[in-house]
């Protein structure tokens, strides 16, 4: 399979451009600070993508699991625990979460998910800003050290990579396509012998795992957590953004959207307040009208319309086809 | 006798005030093409969804092969090795031809593919049989009607079912697609895999099955031999209704 193995190339040339940039651009903290949010953000989204873009599954609540990861992380990392034990803990400890408002929640379909799913992320926000004995309330928690940015940088770089390859996993597998039969009609999907409550459920484990690990990482890079920051819907809706400009279901899609997401907000953050918001919004609504599959689908349509003819039309009905 | 493949035992289901199914007994055995019938609104897709699992009954038993089968749900029923086709057909519409087949190859009857080469192997051979091959690679979207109907029979073929429900695959046919789609069920049969199906065409009914059941607002009327159940009184009224013209008693 030629596309394949041009695929796995691009990879490979990618990962290993990334991983030289701290040694080509050393002490420049900017550059590096930048490519890690790309990649934090980039784990992220692909996390989100494993339920909303696989298995078809749009949750807006999955600050929840960014949150409860940073959660754990800060909190075991506070009592002296290694990060490296603390920040799979917080993954492991939101894919747990996970597992219990999974049964629930799969009982509803389309917005009933969706809506149920924002509920979800605002109760979590609520419990930790209420728990103060836990989570320090409003005020939020401190960390009171931290890595490097390079060993960050290499943190986050192998958590994207990670969330590529289990994506990429998932989309060649049989489970890959019991998600895409699922996304595309559940109820077929059953007849046809997918167990579809435990296929769901598998697919939101692992996404709440990566989106666990990912506010672990994010803990020790902004050294403050609090529940607007890792709890917030705001979160959760970067994470639907992110996937659908890149490409919803698809595995460069949720990274390429991270690259987008991070220079939009880079540049006009600091210079314009709330202006990235308007921005997403034109680019979110230019991408369901235009290219329901994202910038990952316009490319790839228009690659293809350069390199191959269209397929032949369809023969009608009674046209001896067989 | 030799027992009874699938057999539904006092099978009812209610929807709300509605008795779509009352108390209903069926024997399908193996090899058989057993066809269900009845007019509109008496119950014949609801008995078949409760056979398939679907639906879950309000009363009553299915058993495979003598093993109960009720209430485990669409999935397990298939990987049982009971699978059904949606009379409104439902392909995966992102899909490609294939992919949609290697859903059933994968989750079909155990044992199961691993591999997706594997799946695609079993797929192209489900396609094969429904004459569907040539089309493998297009995107479902792409099929006509009769070509997604056979898409529908490929996708549960590759599950390799031992009882294959069908719920009205002719229906929206033309005569020669009616024609073709009548040997491909009985190529089916031949090749060991029993069928159940329902349908409305009486003509194709006469010719392709061994046994009929005929249901009438929920219960069953009569069954048997497709001569003698189609001749039923109780089924031609059914059917076309008492004379009016001739004054009743």
């Amino acid at each position: 399979m030629p596309a394949t193995v041009r695929k796995l190339v691009a990879g490979l040339v990618l990962l290993a451009a990334a991983a030289a940039v701290p040694a080509v651009v050393p002490g420049w903290e900017y550059a590096l600070d930048t490519l890690f949010i790309v990649y934090l953000y980039g784990a992220l989204a692909l996390g989100w993508n494993i339920l909303g873009g696989f298995a078809g599954q749009i949750s807006f609540g999955h600050a929840a699991f960014v949150g409860i990861g940073a959660y754990a992380t800060a909190l075991l990392a506070g009592r002296g625990i290694p990060l490296w034990l603390a920040i799979p803990a917080g993954g492991l400890l939101a894919a747990a979460f996970s597992l219990a408002i999974g049964p629930p929640t799969f009982r509803l379909r389309g917005p009933y998910f969706a809506i149920a799913t924002i509920g979800i992320g605002e109760a979590t926000r609520l419990i930790a800003l209420n728990w103060t004995a836990l989570t320090g309330g409003a005020s939020g928690l401190t960390l009171a050290f931290a890595p490097g940015i390079v060993p960050q940088y290499y943190g986050a770089l192998a958590l994207c990579t990670g969330a590529v390859l289990l994506s990429w996993w998932i989309v060649t597998s049989r489970f890959g396509m019991a998600l895409a039969a699922i996304r595309s009609d559940p109820e077929a999907a059953a007849t046809l012998g997918v167990q579809t409550t435990i296929a769901k459920t598998q697919a939101l484990l692992l996404s709440a795992f990566v989106c666990g690990l990912g506010g672990g990482v994010y803990a020790i890079h902004y050294l403050f957590i609090s529940p607007d920051s890792v709890f917030g819907f705001s979160l959760s809706i970067s994470l639907i953004i992110m996937p659908i400009v890149g490409g919803i279901g698809t595995v460069a899609g949720p990274v390429l959207g991270s690259v987008i997401y991070t220079f939009i907000r880079e540049q006009l953050e600091a210079n314009f307040q709330n202006l990235d918001l308007l921005a997403f919004g034109l680019l979110l609504m230019a991408i369901v009208l235009f290219e329901p599959l994202g910038l990952i689908g316009a490319f790839d349509r228009f690659t293809r319309k350069r390199t191959a003819p269209m397929p032949p039309p369809v023969r009608s009905a009674g046209a001896g086809d067989g | 006798m030799a027992e009874p493949l699938l057999s539904g035992r006092g099978l009812a289901k209610r929807f709300g005030g509605l008795l779509a199914v009352s108390d209903v007994n069926v024997d399908v055995f193996a090899g058989e093409i057993f066809g269900l019938i009845g007019p509109n609104g008496a119950g014949k897709s609801t008995l078949f969804r409760l056979l398939a699992g679907i639906l879950p009954p309000t009363a009553g038993s299915v058993f495979l092969d003598g093993r109960a089968i009720t209430g485990i749900g669409a999935a397990r029923v298939c990987a049982a090795g009971v699978v059904a086709t949606h009379q409104i057909v439902r392909p995966f519409r992102s899909m490609t031809v294939v992919e949609n087949v290697m859903v059933g190859a994968f989750f079909g009857e155990r044992p199961r593919p691993r591999l997706r080469s594997q799946a695609h192997a079993l797929a192209m051979d489900a396609l094969e049989r429904c004459a569907l091959a040539d089309r493998a690679e297009q995107p479902a979207r792409a099929l006509n009607l009769p070509g997604l109907k056979r898409l529908e029979i490929a996708r549960a073929l590759a599950t390799n079912p031992r009882v294959l429900l069908l719920d009205e695959v002719l229906a929206g046919l033309n005569p020669t697609e009616t024609d073709r789609t009548v040997e491909l069920i009985h190529a089916i049969r031949d090749a060991g895999t029993t069928i159940v199906l329902v349908e409305h065409n009486l003509r194709a009914v006469r010719g392709l099955c061994s046994r009929l059941a005929a249901l009438v607002q929920g219960a069953k009327v009569a069954e048997g031999e497709p001569a003698a159940v189609l001749a039923d009184p109780v089924v031609v009224d059914a059917y076309i209704g008492r004379s009016t013209l001739v004054a009743p008693r």
